[in-house]
């Protein structure tokens, strides 16, 4: 095979006398790569260009309203983008203060505990942990994480956290098992790997000699991560920490399993609500083509993307900036 | 501390000759005493029976040729290799009586005690004032105008006072090559050691910082028992008291520096030193 193409190819390369084969070939070529490029761009801003041509009848009903309104009420035909995008900031925030240390703990024991037998198993399961398709996520939640909430978690934390007095309206109200801590504990799991991983390849990229500086003079280990490691790589570490935070605003299907699915802010944790994509999830097979709900929800893509694309511009520029 | 039988008859190996008359030794308490130590990279067989003492508040000059063995031994001083894992290190490496070797040992209290500078200026990103206070809080507790006090007294004793006094709170990036070294010196005379180790610590600097850091070598052996590592056979004539050669992992001849580079009393080392080799 490989002989009759060799002899099929170098007699007519020889006979050109090496020169390049001429014609339409290399134009093209970059025509096409050039069009690869661009249909990237026109995408993204054809997506923009959709959600808020769908968005603007509820735009212009509410007005710039729709941002804090708390309403939802489709007979009356009320829309409001405040209580999904509570949900959508909770959750998420929740989940980082959740994962943000949890991820610091594992990327510290890749990187600086762990013996090498171990190292690296661990450090494919995280990677395998980032790869698990968040539909699984939402199941576990829902079969697991929820009952054990209501049965376990929710009436220990209202009986400790709960008595005490700020702490007190974060963790009251009837133990469901859903709401915004079960759906910031699910994304705490799903965001951990993401947030892990950036931080292990940073703090493998400190230079050894200057770690070797810091222990020479006599420092634990834990003195060298907190006092020369997390200094030297902080700008990365929180670019990294956005990255979780712009996948944990977007996600749906994990979210919507356990979140309670109700348009309603509330203080306490335990409480069902909702967030955006949950919400657009739900109610999208709902709305009739044209209806002011089909609107509001468009308007509502419009704002999440709008919210996760300052989250991950902002992560870029500090992942740069530590780099 | 029991040395074990079996450190104890590799103490003297053939391959090192101790100082013809323990002249040397005579006059200094040994600092550092290396009895039978070898070392291992995995399979990799990097130091074979050890044996050399590092006499107090002298400088011990460490030369030979580029994977000797030299900066190996100087690692095992203040225990880095146990940042790495396959890497381990039997016999005896006595600090006032104490093996520091042995399983057991606070590696963090004797990395205070055993101080490292290396080949290249290793600055944290910090103010001047900060890398210099790092090694002190570690290891103590004191009050801010004490503070002040030992950062000015390690920045002077390094020549290093006058050129930064106004921007303490500067980064510690901004200084010049040969600076950043005197900080790091001082860095790690401000924890108070008892020996400073220093791994080719001018061979990324310009001749005159290099000449002001040998200049500083001989005020700090007032207080310091000093091991330095080195590959200029000037210096090391210049700056030690002892000088110890190393090839192929062994310790071929040690001898007061005069002596070691006017009348070796080896053919290895004399073919060494007038550059046949290395």
């Amino acid at each position: 095979m490989s002989q009759s193409v060799r002899t099929a190819t170098w007699p007519a390369a020889a006979s050109a006398g090496g020169a390049r084969p001429s014609g339409f070939g290399d134009p093209l070529f970059g025509l096409l790569v050039r069009l690869c490029g661009l249909l990237v761009l026109l995408l993204i801003g054809g997506i923009m260009l959709v959600m808020a041509f769908g968005g603007r009848e509820a735009f212009s009903t509410f007005g710039l309203g729709f941002l804090w309104s708390p309403a939802w009420n489709p007979v009356t035909n009320r829309f409001g983008a405040l209580a999904p995008v509570y949900g959508t900031i909770v959750t998420a925030v929740i989940g980082l203060l959740i994962a943000v240390p949890f991820a610091f703990g594992v990327a510290f024991c890749l990187t600086e505990m762990a013996p090498r037998w171990l190292a690296g198993p661990l450090g494919t399961a995280v990677e395998l942990l980032a790869a698990v398709p968040s539909i699984i996520f939402g199941m576990w939640g829902f079969f697991v994480i929820v009952p054990a909430m209501a049965r376990h978690v929710q009436p220990l934390l209202r009986h400790s956290l709960g008595q005490l007095p700020l702490l007190h309206t974060l963790f009251s109200g009837p133990p469901f098992g859903t709401g915004l801590l079960t759906a910031g504990l699910i994304l705490a799991v799903m965001i951990t790997p993401f947030v892990a991983a950036v931080m292990r390849d940073v703090f493998n990229s400190m230079p050894a000699v200057l770690k070797e500086s810091a222990y020479g003079l006599g420092s634990t280990r834990w003195e060298v991560m907190r006092l020369v490691v997390l200094p030297w790589s902080r700008q990365a570490v929180i670019g990294g920490i956005m990255l979780g935070l712009g996948r944990a605003l977007g996600e749906t299907m994990a979210v919507t399993f356990v979140i309670g699915n109700t348009n309603r802010i509330s203080a306490s944790l335990f409480s069902p609500g909702n967030t955006i994509a949950s919400l657009i999830a739900l109610e999208f097979p709902e709305s009739a083509a044209g209806s002011l709900k089909l609107s509001s929800l468009l308007a509502l893509g419009l704002i999440l993307m709008l919210i996760s694309f300052v989250t991950l511009f902002c992560s870029r520029l500090l992942l740069r900036r530590g780099a | 501390m029991e040395p074990d039988a079996n450190h104890r008859s590799r103490a003297m190996p053939d391959s090192a000759i101790p100082a013809a008359d323990g002249a040397l030794s005579a006059a200094a308490r040994a600092m550092i005493s290396i009895r039978g130590l070898d070392f291992h990279y995995g399979d990799h067989h990097a130091l074979r029976g050890i044996s050399l003492d590092f006499p107090a508040r002298q400088v011990t000059g460490m030369i030979g040729p580029s994977g000797c063995g030299k900066s190996t031994l100087l690692r095992i001083l203040n225990r880095m290799y146990d940042l790495y894992p396959g890497q381990r290190a039997t016999g005896e490496v006595l600090l006032d009586g104490e093996n520091i070797i042995a399983p057991g040992t606070d590696v963090n209290r004797l990395r205070s005690r055993v101080g490292m500078v290396f080949q290249k200026p290793t600055p944290f990103p910090m103010s001047i004032r900060d890398n210099i206070a790092f090694g002190i809080k570690l290891h103590e507790r004191i009050s801010r105008s004490e503070m002040d006090g030992r950062i000015e007294d390690a920045l002077r004793r390094v020549a290093l006072w006058t050129e930064v006094k106004d921007r303490l709170r500067a980064g510690a990036g901004a200084l010049s090559g040969g600076q950043q070294q005197r900080l790091c010196i001082a860095r790690t005379i401000a924890t108070r050691p008892e020996v400073i180790l220093l791994d080719e610590p001018t061979s990324a600097l310009d001749p005159i910082s290099t000449a002001r850091i040998e200049e500083l070598l001989d005020e700090l052996k007032q207080d310091f028992t000093i091991a330095i590592v080195t590959h200029n056979l000037q210096q090391a004539a210049r700056c030690a008291d002892q000088v110890a050669f190393f090839f192929m992992g062994e310790l071929v001849e040690v001898d007061r520096a005069d002596r070691m580079f006017t009348t070796p009393r080896l053919k290895r080392t004399q073919d060494y030193i007038t550059g046949r080799f290395g």
